[in-house]
């Protein structure tokens, strides 16, 4: 009897613990986090700095945080102090969110490697190697100039964070793939070819993954053939190569898949067909950052025209919309009734759920000190300083310049009040 | 006795500031962790009312005008803007000239404040703006074309009038909406064509054809490139980029 009862003691931690081991909180990347976030800001808890900007979401498993950063490790980090567990290098850049399951981390790296890691010590399990990492790019992307000229995409920032699943890690990679290797060996499953870089991170329910690619596509694929269920057009930009690709990962919920893309909408998908329920123009402004999902309603937070939106997740209805004053990459997080998120501008800003106010924000000190200008007084983007030329290295520098002010690409991590998030600063930051 | 130290005091503020006089000053604006070269030229112009024109290197700003100028000695104070906002730099230079030709002072821009110091340096050599030039005969009147982006239809009509300063161009595009686009500089030069909205960041550039009776070029909106042939009064033929 004994035996029973602490079987399904151990069964519920297992199923309704609070998600927090990988990027989105669950598989289905939701974005909703158990508990409640701070409804005031009252200090920083703590302060953990690596040596180089940081792209990476934190995730949560046990006492210990886990994050990667572009200085190129992988870190540990005392959830409680703030304190350095361990760290691991990996060869290069790694703006990938790592996925805690099983005793073991793993993490993509701009070397073009998935690691694994033992969870405890750090210890490197395996490594598996893909096709080669690469940004996405094109001729005169976004009307830069020499328009013949083959150029990075600057604001592809993230790499794809795995996901796993009953022994199995799933993530997309530059050279076009999604890849399923074994949790255990780092043994290739299966890999699923698209037509462009995927850096977005696989969505999973009911058996499949779901994720888009830059070749404007977005595929529900078999979780354990590899095989295609089916695939989602979406909008294409031959001119300039501005309105086109998936980098905003799928969130899950109730048979509907809802996904941002760059061609500027919202998408809302029957996860059974792809086939689409409505979509939610915002006209000519990317849609980085991943929706979250909540009582009928879906969160997100757009880049060009820097908004905060809510939309009803039946009908994709506006229900609310305020301005964030600056491009948002990260994901909203929601606990209770705060949504959490980034902005490019160095804010954090926490809002009511249902009356979208904004309740309070925080800003890095990179931010605040402003270099070069690159922000107004009101912290919007200071355009005329920062992107005067279309030519050559023009836009590399202002793009440079522009993530250099403590920006926060993060998705926030929101566990027992405490909101956890990186910074282009180089830090993980615990607020309270 | 208290006024005489007080027109001493006022008597020094006025040696110590230098007579406002047409020059050149060349300096930097003090921006956190990002110097800017700052080159002024300010003159007096017909009326004796004062110009000005502003080069900034590294923003791609060259003797762009001046506006709000005022000189009350020793107080000096003028604004630039490139193009209408959030487009153009818009920035106010606020400060002082001293005896020895330094004006120093306050930039703002963006709602940011810096400090400025520029030096005289020589004459004026204020950059005239660019003047509309009249365009020829076969051009004057209404021209239509079309093109496609982004899978919508846009027609859009021409209107080119010569007028006492030079022409005038405006352009209307049809789409899901309707945009009138003024244009604020328009010249021919032999068979080219070239206007440009700087406040909307559009412009075009074609070149007229004597025997095939069009205008045929580019559309830039932005960072996009639009192939675009205008016909004399006939229905728009659509173009796919």
């Amino acid at each position: 009897m004994r035996s029973a009862l602490i079987g399904i003691i151990f069964f519920l931690a297992i199923h309704f613990a609070p998600a927090q081991s990988m990027f989105r909180g669950d598989p289905a990347h939701t974005g909703v986090y158990a508990g409640t976030a701070p409804r005031q800001f009252h200090r920083i808890k703590w302060k953990f700095t690596t040596g180089d900007r940081v792209f990476s979401s934190p995730v949560a498993s046990g006492k210990v945080l886990y994050f990667a950063g572009d200085d190129g490790n992988v870190y540990a980090v005392d959830i409680g102090n703030g304190r350095q567990v361990w760290k691991h290098a990996t060869a290069g850049p790694a703006p990938s969110t790592p996925a805690v399951d099983g005793g073991s981390v793993y993490v993509c790296s701009y070397d073009g490697r998935l690691y694994a890691f033992n969870a405890q010590s750090g210890a490197l399990k395996w490594k598996f190697a893909t096709g080669g990492e690469r940004r996405f790019e094109a001729k005169g992307i976004h009307g830069l100039k020499p328009r013949n000229q083959t150029i990075a995409d600057q604001f592809d920032v993230f790499l794809s964070s795995p996901v796993v699943i009953q022994g199995t890690v799933y993530f997309g990679s530059g050279d076009g793939n999604l890849y399923a290797v074994d949790a255990n060996s780092g043994e290739l499953r299966w890999k699923f070819q698209t037509g462009d870089v995927v850096h977005s991170s696989p969505a999973y329910a009911d058996g499949a993954l779901y994720f888009g690619s830059w070749d404007s596509r977005f595929y529900a694929v078999d979780a354990v053939t590899g095989k295609e269920r089916w695939r989602f057009q979406a909008g294409e930009d031959p001119l300039i190569h501005n309105q086109v690709g998936f980098q905003s990962s799928a969130a899950v919920v109730n048979g509907v898949v809802y996904v941002g893309c760059r061609d500027s909408n919202l998408y809302a998908l029957d996860v059974a067909t792809g086939k689409e329920k409505w979509r939610f123009n915002n006209e000519g402004s990317w849609v980085i950052a991943s929706p979250a999902v909540k009582d009928g309603k879906v969160f997100f937070a757009t880049s060009d025209s820097s908004l905060y939106r809510v939309v009803d997740a039946a009908t994709g209805k506006s229900l609310l919309r305020d301005d964030t004053k600056a491009y948002v990459f990260s994901s909203p997080a929601i606990a209770g009734d705060v949504v959490v998120y980034g902005v490019l501008n160095g804010t954090l800003q926490a809002r009511d759920v249902n009356t979208g106010t904004l309740l309070w924000e925080y800003q890095t000190e990179a931010s605040k000190a402003n270099k070069g200008w690159v922000l107004s007084s009101e912290r919007k983007f200071n355009g005329p300083l920062l992107f005067h030329s279309p030519w050559r290295e023009a836009a590399t520098v202002a793009v440079d310049r522009q993530f250099n002010i403590g920006a926060i690409f993060s998705s926030p991590l929101i566990l027992n009040g405490i909101v956890y998030f990186t910074s282009t600063d180089g830090s993980l930051y615990a607020l309270e | 006795m208290r006024v005489l130290p007080a027109l001493l005091i006022f008597s020094a503020a006025i040696c110590n500031a230098a007579e406002l006089t047409p020059g050149r000053w060349e300096g930097v604006v003090r921006i956190p962790e990002r110097d800017l070269t700052v080159v002024v030229d300010l003159d007096r112009g017909a009326g004796n009312d004062w110009m000005g024109s502003i080069t900034v290197v590294g923003l791609d700003i060259k003797g762009a005008p001046l506006s709000d100028i005022v000189m009350k000695a020793p107080e000096i104070a003028f604004s630039a803007q490139t193009a209408p906002p959030p487009r153009g730099l818009q920035a106010t230079f606020k400060g002082k000239l001293d005896s020895s030709g330094m004006l120093s002072g306050s930039f703002i821009q963006a709602g940011n404040t810096a400090p400025f110091s520029l030096k005289r340096t020589g004459p004026p050599d204020v950059e005239a703006p660019p003047r509309n030039t009249p365009v020829a005969k076969d051009l004057e009147g209404e021209w239509r074309g079309g093109y496609e982006l982004n899978g919508y239809k846009r027609e859009v009509t021409l209107q080119l009038a010569n007028q006492p300063g030079g022409a005038t161009a405006e352009m209307v595009v049809v789409g899901k909406r309707t945009t009138k686009i003024p244009m604020d500089t328009v010249t021919q030069e032999g068979d080219f064509l070239s206007l440009q909205s700087h406040g909307m960041g559009m412009n075009y550039e074609g070149r007229f054809g004597k025997e095939s009776h069009e205008i045929k070029g580019i559309f830039g909106q932005g960072p996009l490139e639009i192939p675009l042939v205008f016909h004399r009064g006939v229905a728009p033929k659509t173009q796919t980029p």
